[in-house]
C-alpha cells in the first residue's frame, strides 16, 4: 500500500515501471522499523533493571543525549570536510593531466585507511594538540578515501561515448562534468560517502579517549566499570546510529540519483 | 542515378557544386609514436553529398572524422567549412554547428529523450517552447511519436530506436554538416537496412553535408555519393563515385577491398525507375468476364495474364489453363498465382532480382506508391542494363586512354 504510493509519486506515472525508484516497502521502511525495535527493546529492559548509583550516573537521559549529540557533531563535521576535500580532489585525479601524480595521492589516502585510526588519531594529536579539531583531522584522514577512491571509480566508469557524444555536440569540459559525468557517477560517489559515514561513526567512538565524549563514553564507562547494561546500552546506541546514518544517505541517495540509469 | 550523370563525372573535382568541407594535408601525429595517424589527408566535400570514409580497421578513418570537429586537434594541415578556416576558432563553438552521431549513439542515459535531443540547441540558448517544437519535428521527421516518447529514456528504447534519436539530435539545431562515425555498426542487420533506408529519405529532404565512416563496403557504396576508400594512415586510394569504385577500382587494394561481386553490388546502384521495365504485359480486370480476359491474353505475346482489382493493384497471375478452370466455373479471383513479388519504382535492382528470385513466376511487378501496377522487370531487362553499363564504362574509359589525359593521373 506504502510501496503502490511511493513509487507512484516517484516515477510520475504508473507506465513507467523500469524506472521505480520505490522498490519494495521493505527497501524502504524494513531498517527504521529494526532500528526502533532494537532501540525500543533495549529500552524495556534496561528500564525493568534495578540501576544501581554508578549505572545511573552514566544511564540517564541528560548524559545519553549529551554523547549522542557530541558523536553526532563529530560525524558531521567530519563528514562534511571529507565530502568537501576528496571530492574535488577525486573530479581533478580523474582528468587526464592528472594521471602522473594518481599514485602517489592515493598511497597518501591509502594510509590514512590502513594505519589503525586509534594510532592515527594519537599521532595527529601528538602533532597538535588535545582538542575537537585536532579529533576531527583525524576522523578526516581516516575517511578520506572511499569517498576519494569512489569519486574517481564513479567518474572512470562513466560511458565514454555519452562522454565523447557530449563533447562532439560543443560542450565545453566543465559542462560535460557538471551535466554529465557528475550525474552519471553520483550513484558511484554516494556509496563511498555512506563507506566514509559509517567509518566516522565507528571511528567517533574513539573520541572518548581524546576528551571529546561521544558515545564511546558510554561503552567505555561500561567496561571499566563492568556494569554490563552500561555496556550494552552503549554498544546499542552506536551501532543504531551508524545503521541510521547510513540509511538516511542511502534514502537520500536513492530520491537524488538521476533517473534513467 | 544513370549512366550518363556517372560518365559526366568521372574524376573528384566536378565544376558546379560548391564546396562544403575542404580538409587541406590534415595530419595527426600523436606524441610517442612514430608514424602518423592521419598522414596529409586532403579532401573536398561538396554541399548536400554524402561522403563516405571506408577503410579496415586501424586506417585512421574515425580519426580523421574527429580532426574535422576537433576533439582530436590536427598536428598540422587545414580545415575550411563553407571555405572558412575552422582550424583555429574555439572548439567547442565549431562542434555546436556540426551534427554528431556516433555507433553507440551517446545518448545520455540520465536524460530524456526530449532532453538528449535538446542538448545543442540548449547550448546555443534557444528558449524552452522553441526547444520544445523543434524536439516535436525532429523526432517526427525520425518516425518517432512525440508524445510517446518525448519523455521516455535511452534504456527504454530499443537499439534502433536510439540510433534515430541519434539522429534527431545531431539534426536539432539544424546544421549544414554532420559527421557520421558508424552509425548504423552495432544495430541487427534487418533493422539496420531500414534505418539506412529511413536517414537516406531523409537524406533527400535536409541536404547536408555528410561525412560517413564505416568499414563496410556495402554500406559505403549504398550510403555514399562519393566514397573514398582509404589505406593506411588515411592516404586515399580512391575517391570517386560508387559507380566508378565497382567499374573501375584504382588498383588491387581497392579491388581487394570492395571483394567479390563487384557486378551484382552494382544492382545496388541503379534503381528500377531507372531502367526500362516492360509495360507491355497484359492486364485485365479481375472483375471483367473471363472470355475478355481471354482475349486479351490471346493478343499479347505474353503466356500469363495480370489480373488488377478495381483500384489497379496487381491481385493474381492467371495463364490459358487458369483461365480454363474459370471457364468452368471457378471465379476469376481464386484462381492462377498470387502476385508475390512487388516493388516500388524507388526499390534498387538488386531488391528487385531478389523479389524475382524468391517468386513463383520469373518476374517482378512494380507498382507505384498507392500500389497501383506500373510495369513489369524480369530477369531480361535486369540483364540488359548490367551489360549496358559494363559496354558504357568500358567504352567511356577505352575513350580516356586514347584521348591520353587521364583524368587525375590515376591508372584507370
Amino acid at each position: 500500500m506504502a510501496d503502490t504510493a511511493l513509487a507512484t509519486r516517484a516515477t510520475g506515472g504508473p507506465d513507467s515501471a523500469v524506472l521505480r525508484r520505490g522498490g519494495s516497502g521493505l527497501s524502504w521502511f524494513g531498517m527504521p522499523v529494526l532500528l526502533a525495535v532494537i532501540l525500543g527493546a533495549t529500552y524495556l529492559w534496561v528500564g525493568s533493571l534495578e540501576l544501581d548509583t554508578i549505572e545511573r550516573r552514566t544511564l540517564n537521559a541528560d548524559q545519553l543525549t549529551r554523547s549522542t549529540l557530541e558523536h553526532l557533531h563529530m560525524t558531521a563535521v567530519s563528514t562534511a570536510i571529507v565530502i568537501v576535500l576528496a571530492i574535488p580532489l577525486g573530479v581533478l585525479l580523474s582528468r587526464p593531466f592528472a594521471r602522473p601524480v594518481v599514485p602517489a595521492v592515493l598511497g597518501v589516502a591509502n594510509i590514512g585507511q590502513g594505519v589503525p585510526s586509534f594510532g592515527l588519531i594519537t599521532i595527529v594529536i601528538l602533532w597538535t594538540s588535545l582538542g575537537f579539531w585536532p579529533m576531527i583531522i583525524g576522523l578526516v584522514a581516516c575517511s578520506m578515501l572511499p569517498i576519494l577512491r569512489n569519486t574517481m571509480v564513479g567518474l572512470e566508469q562513466v560511458d565514454r561515448t555519452a562522454v565523447k557524444a557530449s563533447r562532439g555536440m560543443g560542450m565545453s569540459p566543465l559542462q560535460v562534468l557538471l551535466r554529465v559525468e557528475l550525474p552519471l557517477a553520483f550513484p558511484v560517489m554516494i556509496a563511498g560517502i555512506r563507506t566514509a559515514l559509517i567509518i566516522n561513526v565507528g571511528t567517533a567512538t574513539l573520541g572518548t579517549f581524546f576528551g571529546q565524549g561521544g558515545l564511546g563514553f558510554i561503552v567505555y564507562n561500561g567496561i571499566t566499570l563492568n556494569r554490563t547494561p552500561v555496556l550494552i546500552t552503549g554498544v546499542v546506541l552506536v551501532s543504531a546510529l551508524a545503521l541510521l546514518v547510513d540509511y538516511l544517505a542511502g534514502a537520500l541517495g536513492r530520491l537524488l540519483a538521476p533517473r534513467g540509469l | 542515378m544513370t549512366t550518363t550523370d556517372t560518365l559526366t563525372q568521372p574524376g573528384p573535382a566536378r565544376s558546379g557544386a560548391k564546396p562544403m568541407i575542404e580538409l587541406l594535408g590534415l595530419t595527426k601525429r600523436f606524441p610517442g609514436t612514430a608514424e602518423a595517424a592521419v598522414d596529409g589527408l586532403t579532401l573536398t566535400v561538396d554541399e548536400g553529398e554524402i561522403t563516405v570514409l571506408v577503410g579496415p580497421s586501424g586506417c585512421g578513418k574515425t580519426t580523421s572524422m574527429e580532426l574535422i570537429n576537433r576533439l582530436i586537434e590536427p598536428t598540422s594541415g587545414r580545415i575550411l567549412i563553407d571555405g572558412k578556416d575552422m582550424t583555429h576558432t574555439n572548439p567547442d563553438e565549431l562542434r555546436r554547428h556540426i551534427g554528431y552521431v556516433i555507433q553507440e549513439t551517446g545518448l545520455l542515459p540520465h536524460r530524456t529523450i526530449a532532453q538528449n535531443v535538446g542538448i545543442v540547441p540548449k547550448l546555443l540558448g534557444w528558449d524552452k517552447a522553441r526547444i520544445a517544437a523543434r524536439v516535436d519535428e525532429l523526432l517526427e521527421m525520425v518516425g518517432m511519436d512525440p508524445a510517446t516518447y518525448r519523455g521516455r529514456y535511452p534504456k527504454e528504447l530499443s537499439g534502433g530506436q536510439r540510433q534515430r534519436v541519434g539522429v534527431a539530435r545531431a539534426l536539432a539545431a539544424d546544421p549544414p554538416v554532420m559527421l557520421m562515425d558508424e552509425p548504423f555498426g552495432a544495430i541487427d542487420p534487418i533493422t539496420r537496412e531500414r534505418l539506412q533506408n529511413e536517414f537516406l529519405r531523409l537524406q533527400q529532404q535536409v541536404r547536408k553535408t555528410i561525412i560517413f565512416v564505416t568499414h563496410d563496403i556495402d554500406e559505403a557504396l549504398k550510403m555514399g555519393d562519393r566514397i573514398a576508400v582509404l589505406r593506411n594512415q588515411s592516404h586515399i586510394a580512391q575517391y570517386d563515385t560508387p559507380e566508378n569504385l565497382l567499374t573501375s577500382p584504382a588498383d588491387d587494394y581497392v579491388s581487394d577491398f570492395i571483394g567479390t561481386g563487384a557486378s551484382l553490388k552494382r544492382l545496388n546502384l541503379s534503381r528500377v525507375r531507372d531502367i526500362e521495365m516492360a509495360t507491355d504485359a497484359p492486364t485485365a480486370s479481375v472483375s471483367a468476364p473471363v472470355a475478355e480476359v481471354r482475349a486479351a491474353l490471346l493478343a499479347s505475346s505474353w503466356t500469363s495474364l495480370l489480373l488488377l482489382d478495381a483500384a489497379g493493384r496487381p491481385v493474381r497471375w492467371v495463364t490459358s489453363r487458369d483461365l480454363g478452370r474459370a471457364e468452368r466455373g471457378a471465379a476469376l479471383a481464386d484462381v492462377g498465382l498470387p502476385v508475390e513479388a512487388i516493388v516500388e519504382p524507388h526499390a534498387t535492382l538488386a531488391d528487385a532480382l531478389d523479389e524475382l528470385i524468391a517468386s513463383n513466376v520469373g518476374c517482378t511487378v512494380v507498382v507505384d506508391g498507392s500500389g497501383a501496377y506500373q510495369g513489369i522487370v524480369d530477369l531480361e531487362t535486369i540483364m540488359i542494363v548490367v551489360r549496358t553499363v559494363r559496354d558504357e564504362y568500358e567504352r567511356f574509359h577505352l575513350a580516356q586512354k586514347l584521348a591520353q589525359q587521364p583524368a587525375d593521373g590515376r591508372a584507370r
